[in-house]
């Protein structure tokens, strides 16, 4: 039990950019004092009070929710996208999964489409311009039937919600080897794949989307699942196949 | 002042279709030439954006985050509710009215929370019609749960995770309008400050959170949907980057505050484990339908939980509210909980805990129906306090959640200064004293999605616009303000960090004016915030520059309006001697010690005005009258 | 006409696997073929030889080698230029990098079992198809067998077979959208026993090398 256990330290070993044009470095921090029942970010907290009570600047770290929904954090630790806990986030890590004297190694996402901001902090838009090009259905406020007049199968809506559980972190782009975009997408288009509301659209969503995929600058998927391994909200593969299958069907059998 | 809410005439059940009849229209081919400002991104924010793009209004929305998806109301767990009545339970309109009405202690304005249900229902067609994979029958009809102790099944849900979803939903209908142009994007902005010309709200001042520049945008409208301040408690349910620095520069720029006192309080929080704990984390009331609230009878028992015998143990809220037991509502369980720890009763390594204990449930429908039913929860209890529900009893603590106090506005979602309007938490109208579980979704998708398209056309057809652009004179005085005030913070260079600052005022509000309020503690605290926010002018440290991204220099402007707001908060909290919904007065309390209203006194809507640096703010009072709904003691007994 | 499908199949990443998929799907069929072929050399010289002869009497051969040389060619080009875009965006400058769990080790050495197979499909062209064939064709196979040299380049050949498809066999289904929690663990299992298969490429050799042929003789009538 986490009461038993002593406060602690550790070396956090940190990257360290003061901007999108710097070079950055790898920095070494001791944190003493750390609470096994303390998270990741709230020992990072710690650090940044010291920091900035130094009048040094503080490690910009994104979070917000802190807890596992909002998407914001995201960090690899010891070279494990989002920490080493398996299904979850940087922000529900906690320090009792470290032990005394451990050095950690702390790093931002390093793919090409989200450069380094500053510190731990990157620029994840590349996504936003991925939903901008058809993650939506087009109905416009007003225009609804009743709810219940479109009926849908149980199975499919919760297979839809699978999908639909994605935050948006970007972890299964970081875990990618290739940096591919492929899980995130096609969380999006499987969501609205597998619901009739989402069919009048699905074939120029499915090549819009894709599409809009490509010109970011993402890699290819060559179906290595390690975006699988990482996700926080445990979205399978099988909706990077569902989006393949619509993609072709959309590019062979449509007039678009 | 003289406050006009703009109710329009008629029965209660036609006025909505009334007023919408006679606001005035704007042209559809005249829409195009008007500006729109949309500060926030949450479910008011995105869906107010996303409609008004459709009716084809230019609009410019803002958000904190790098992407709209990841404002807070992403978090909320149980549900949203509808007046379907699909479970032919007997639910309606008028019974979703009357229980708001009810559930908000006859502190909230009939006629909007009339509105408000009507609308209920096209939220969860229009929501459905997005795409929001709500939860289902096997029929393929929507299912519906109880919530809230509500007596009907009224809640739409997506697992545990309905906020998300909705948000979801909205902001793909914005991303919608952002590819066709409708709607331009502005992610990392912070609103800093509002812009007024003429009497008219034309413009805010936003600052670019990577840059650090001050950007000038000018509308023809602002409509503030930037959420709650139960941060002013620092120790919150809600996200870090929640704070009351929009509207507390509305407020300052003359727009009225409306019941800052109003906080809700959750019942069923993960304790905190010590100092460095930087945010509390919500576990869905939901397992207050199978678990058992209790403490030891003794004080200061250090025994293991499962060594205390059964007739040493307290159930307390089954003993004090036998008809409802564990599912009396959020204020009341959390006030009760309240009351043991401050017996010395708490348990856990704090002692501000009490026990949630599944034990009787597990052995009366196994193991794996509780898993089925609550997994999720005990796995997020388990990754947080690294121990096993199943096993031992959770420690549950009531933590702030939601603020039913906001900025004050009429009929229209306008505040007092025209052309500003405030939608969702943001504003103060629809909940009262308390809000009801699954239903801030729904206020914050109504006013979003299907009253701000209408009563804006109405403002803007109404009024003349003079031109206006970033060189204006109101937009450079405004950002000239928020230069100074940042230069200030720079000079400082003393030796406490801004979350220091925040820590202090936190446990000040929490203390004096949290769960339970008197008159004595709540003026010690209003003696005590001016003295903090001196200190934080004087010693308060922020490294760096304005150039860049500077997370200190964010969290020193946020608590320097924290601080000031929570003196308005504890003044409200002062002159309102009466208990009602979220705000409990012990003053105010009958023989048994439960929740006494008075309604005589204090049936007003409390709406504070600025009144200049240094000065009183005066209080203006819109009283509330109830035609339609019977007022009666709100009893769980 | 509208040829805008046959542009997006080259220049979306889909497309582009779509077309790794679709060719190493034939290509997968093709080595199926040639193991079968090769495995009839273990009937003896006779059989062997009247069999290539049956092959080699086919009509328009040279089109079906060249449909195979471009089949190939393609899988092999799109490869490369698919792994220089992966490249491109692939995550770099990590100090520490762990892998969790979703990669095989025939998916992270795809790049390296390919340049083996390519190396070892140079060296087989030019050693078997544009050699001598004259002392007959069962007499070139098995006398490069028993040369240990030429055996340990055909097995390490053969382990990189297997080592590819492990991961390619499934791989095209997942590409193609073939994905089904019924099916797939069926697929995955396929996917290595067709892998596994490509062993016996590396096996045949060593049976000639150690001269253990005449314990197979007449199994395969």
């Amino acid at each position: 039990m986490s009461d038993i256990m002593k406060n602690f330290s550790v070396t956090i070993n940190v990257w360290r950019q003061n901007s999108a044009s710097d070079k950055g470095s790898m920095v070494s921090y001791p944190v003493n004092d750390v609470s096994p029942a303390m998270s990741f970010l709230e020992m990072l907290d710690v650090l940044n009070e010291d920091l900035i009570k130094k009048g040094d600047s503080p490690i910009v770290v994104e979070s917000d929710c802190r807890e596992g929904i909002c998407g914001c954090c995201g960090l690899v630790i010891d070279g494990n996208t989002h920490g080493p806990d398996k299904n979850s986030t940087v922000c529900q890590l906690h320090m009792r999964r470290f032990k005394d004297g451990d050095v950690i190694t702390v790093e931002p996402w390093r793919v090409k489409s989200f450069p380094v901001i500053k510190d731990l902090a990157v620029d994840r838009s590349a996504m936003e311009n991925i939903m901008q090009a058809g993650g939506y259905v087009s109905v416009n406020t007003g225009a609804a039937p009743d709810a219940n007049a479109v009926l849908i199968n149980r199975a499919d809506a919760e297979e839809s919600m699978d999908a639909a559980a994605c935050i948006g972190c970007g972890a299964c782009i970081t875990a990618c080897p290739n940096g591919a975009a492929m899980l995130f997408t096609a969380a999006k288009i499987s969501q609205l794949a597998l619901l009739p509301q989402g069919h009048p659209e699905r074939k120029e969503r499915a090549i819009n989307m894709v599409e809009a995929m490509d010109k970011e600058g993402f890699g290819n998927c060559t179906n290595e699942y390690e975006c699988e391994a990482v996700c926080p909200k445990e979205i399978k593969v099988s909706n990077i196949a569902r989006m393949n299958r619509e993609f072709l069907i959309a590019n062979f059998l449509s007039n678009k | 002042m003289k406050l006009n809410a703009n109710i329009p005439e008629g029965q209660i059940d036609k006025k909505w279709t009334n007023h919408k009849f006679n606001l005035k229209l704007v042209n559809p081919s005249n829409k195009r030439k008007y500006d729109i400002i949309v500060v926030g991104t949450g479910l008011a924010g995105a869906s107010a954006a996303a409609s008004l793009g459709e009716l084809g209004y230019n609009v410019k929305v803002f958000t904190i985050h790098d992407s709209p998806r990841r404002a807070h109301s992403i978090a909320a767990q149980g549900g949203i509710n509808a007046a379907k009545n699909y479970p032919n339970d007997g639910d309606s309109i008028w019974r979703l009215f009357h229980d708001t009405v009810k559930g908000g202690d006859y502190r909230a304005r009939e006629a909007n929370v009339y509105r408000l249900a009507e609308i209920s229902n096209q939220i969860i067609d229009h929501c459905a019609a997005l795409g929001v994979p709500f939860g289902r029958e096997y029929s393929g009809t929507l299912a519906n749960r109880s919530f809230g102790g509500a007596q009907v099944s009224r809640t739409f849900y997506t697992r545990g995770q309905t906020g998300q979803q909705l948000l979801l939903g909205a902001y793909s209908a914005m991303m919608r309008q952002i590819n066709t142009g409708k709607v331009e994007m502005f992610s990392r902005r912070e609103m800093v400050e509002l812009i007024i010309s003429n009497g008219k709200a034309r413009g805010i001042i936003a600052r670019n959170r990577i840059t650090g520049e001050l950007e000038t945008h000018t509308a023809d409208a602002v409509l503030l949907c930037t959420g709650g301040y139960a941060n002013a408690f620092f120790l919150s349910t809600n996200a870090s980057d929640c704070n009351v620095s929009a509207a507390w520069t509305a407020y300052k720029n003359g727009a009225l505050f409306a019941n800052p006192c109003y906080t809700q309080i959750h019942p069923t929080c993960i304790p905190r484990s010590g100092d460095h704990q930087s945010k509390l984390t919500l576990m869905s009331e939901s397992l207050r339908n199978d678990g058992r609230i209790w403490v030891p009878k003794k004080k200061d028992d250090d025994r293991k939980p499962s060594d205390i015998p059964e007739d040493e143990r307290d159930y307390y809220l089954e003993r004090r509210y036998p008809a409802f037991g564990n599912l009396v509502p959020r204020d009341i369980a959390s006030r009760a909980a309240k009351v043991v720890v401050d017996e010395g009763r708490g348990v856990g390594p704090t002692k501000q805990a009490v026990y949630l204990d599944f034990r009787d449930a597990i052995k009366r429908k196994g193991e794996d129906a509780i898993k089925e039913a609550y997994g999720n929860l005990f796995d997020m209890y388990y990754q947080i306090t690294d121990e096993d529900g199943y096993q031992v009893p959770m420690r549950i603590f009531p933590a702030p959640h939601y603020t039913m106090g906001g900025l004050w506005v009429d009929y229209n979602l306008m505040t007092n200064i025209p052309g500003l309007f405030a939608l969702g938490e943001a504003n103060f109208s629809d909940h009262g004293a308390n809000r009801l579980g699954a239903s801030a979704l729904m206020q914050g998708l109504a006013d979003g999605f299907f009253i701000i398209p209408s009563t804006i056309g109405g403002y803007l057809a109404a009024n003349k616009f003079e031109k206006m652009d970033e060189k204006d004179k109101a937009g450079i005085e405004a950002a000239e303000k928020v230069n100074e005030k940042i230069k200030r913070l720079f000079a400082i260079k003393g030796k406490k960090t801004p979350t220091e600052f925040h820590k202090q005022l936190g446990n000040v509000m929490w203390n004096g004016c949290g769960m339970s309020r008197n008159e004595q503690d709540l003026k010690q605290a209003l003696k005590k915030i001016p003295e903090i926010r001196e200190e934080f002018w004087k010693d308060v440290m922020v490294p760096g520059s304005d150039g860049e991204l500077n997370p200190t220099l964010e969290k020193a402007l946020r608590v320097a309006d924290y601080l000031e707001f929570a003196e308005l908060m504890l003044k409200d909290a002062i002159e309102r001697n009466e208990s009602s919904g979220g705000h409990f007065r012990e003053e105010s309390a009958t023989a048994e010690g439960e929740a006494k209203r008075n309604d005589a006194d204090y049936s007003y809507v409390g709406a504070w005005q600025y009144d200049g640096e240094g000065k009183d703010p005066i209080l203006n009072k819109e009283e509330l009258t109830f035609e339609n709904v019977k007022i009666a003691e709100r009893s769980y007994k | 006409m509208n040829l805008v499908f046959l542009r997006r199949i080259i220049t979306t990443s889909i497309g582009r696997k779509l077309i790794m998929a679709v060719t190493g799907l034939l290509l997968v069929g093709f080595v199926s073929f040639h193991l079968m072929s090769n495995l009839v050399l273990l009937n003896g010289q006779e059989a062997y030889n009247t069999y290539v002869e049956h092959l080699t009497g086919v009509p328009f051969l040279l089109f079906i080698e060249l449909g195979l040389l471009s089949l190939f060619l393609t899988h092999i080009l799109m490869g490369i230029y698919v792994r220089w875009e992966d490249y491109r965006n692939s995550p770099s400058g990590y100090k520490k990098r762990n892998w969790q769990g979703g990669r095989t080790i025939g998916s992270a050495t795809m790049l390296y079992s390919a340049v083996t197979i390519l190396i070892f499909l140079v060296y087989h062209i030019i050693t078997f198809r544009l050699s001598d064939h004259s002392i007959g064709f069962y007499e070139m196979v098995t006398n490069a067998f028993r040369d240990p040299i030429f055996a340990t380049i055909y097995v390490l050949g053969g382990l990189a077979m297997v080592l590819h498809l492990s991961h390619g066999v499934q791989s095209i289904f997942q590409t193609l959208g073939i994905n089904h929690q019924k099916y797939t663990p069926f697929i995955k299992l396929g996917g290595w026993i067709i892998a596994l298969t490509m062993a016996a490429f590396a096996l045949l050799p060593l049976i000639f090398l150690f001269g253990l042929e005449s314990h197979f003789m007449g199994m395969l009538h």
